[in-house]
């Protein structure tokens, strides 16, 4: 005798693109801040990959890239709030 | 030889002279082990992610080149004893160039290898300064 499912609260959400992926032209370098500040929160925390859709390997190289660009100053570890 | 690439950042304020002073002794140093000078890129004073030794502004240059390790280390050592350096990173782009490549990269080098880079907008002007 089959269960009855109960539905999740979760609502239903679309499947993000790693936009990397999508535009494969897009490079992701440490010195285009411009780019990388897409993927960071308001407190400069690096946004994880359930939010912004990268895929594992894009989210990696980002990664490192925004810590190279955190240590030579390109970027803020942390933003203080207001 | 391999490809590096520094990224240093001096202070703000020193005057022009001081600069190419700097730049001469890392031209030099660079010279003087057989290391090939691809690009140095001059993007102007910037602010800085967070203050390092209380400046909250910093003058960022790049220097794109063809070295061997042993280079990068005096490069470094050099950078870390100049108290107008606040801040600099070496990346290794690439781990062997032929020697054809390194050829090409030095023909397409700009003879006196500086460009001024100024459209290059890191940090925005509405983001408030993190107060560290």
């Amino acid at each position: 005798m089959p269960k009855p499912q109960f539905k999740k609260k979760r609502p239903f959400q679309r499947r993000k693109v790693c936009v990397f992926c999508a535009d494969s032209s897009m490079k992701i370098d440490y010195k285009d801040v411009k780019t990388m500040r897409h993927f960071i929160t308001e407190r400069g925390k690096i946004l994880p990959r359930r939010i912004s859709g990268n895929c594992a390997r894009h989210q990696r190289v980002l990664t490192t890239e925004i810590k190279r660009a955190r240590n030579i100053a390109l970027m803020p570890f942390s933003i203080a709030s207001s | 030889m391999r490809r590096y690439e520094t990224i240093f950042v001096t202070q703000p304020e020193l005057s022009d002279e001081d600069h190419a002073e700097l730049l001469e002794k890392l031209r030099s140093i660079l010279t003087s082990l057989k290391g090939d000078l691809v690009k140095l890129e001059d993007w102007g004073v910037k602010k800085l992610g967070y203050h390092i030794r209380k400046n909250s502004r910093g003058r960022y240059f790049l220097m794109d080149y063809l070295a061997t390790p042993n280079l990068v280390r005096e490069l470094e050592r050099n950078l870390r004893l100049s108290d107008r350096v606040l801040k600099f990173q070496t990346v290794k782009i690439s781990d062997q160039v032929s020697p054809e490549a390194a050829q090409a990269l030095k023909e397409a080098a700009p003879p006196e290898g500086m460009i001024k880079v100024t459209e290059r907008t890191s940090l925005p002007e509405e983001q408030e300064e993190g107060g560290i």
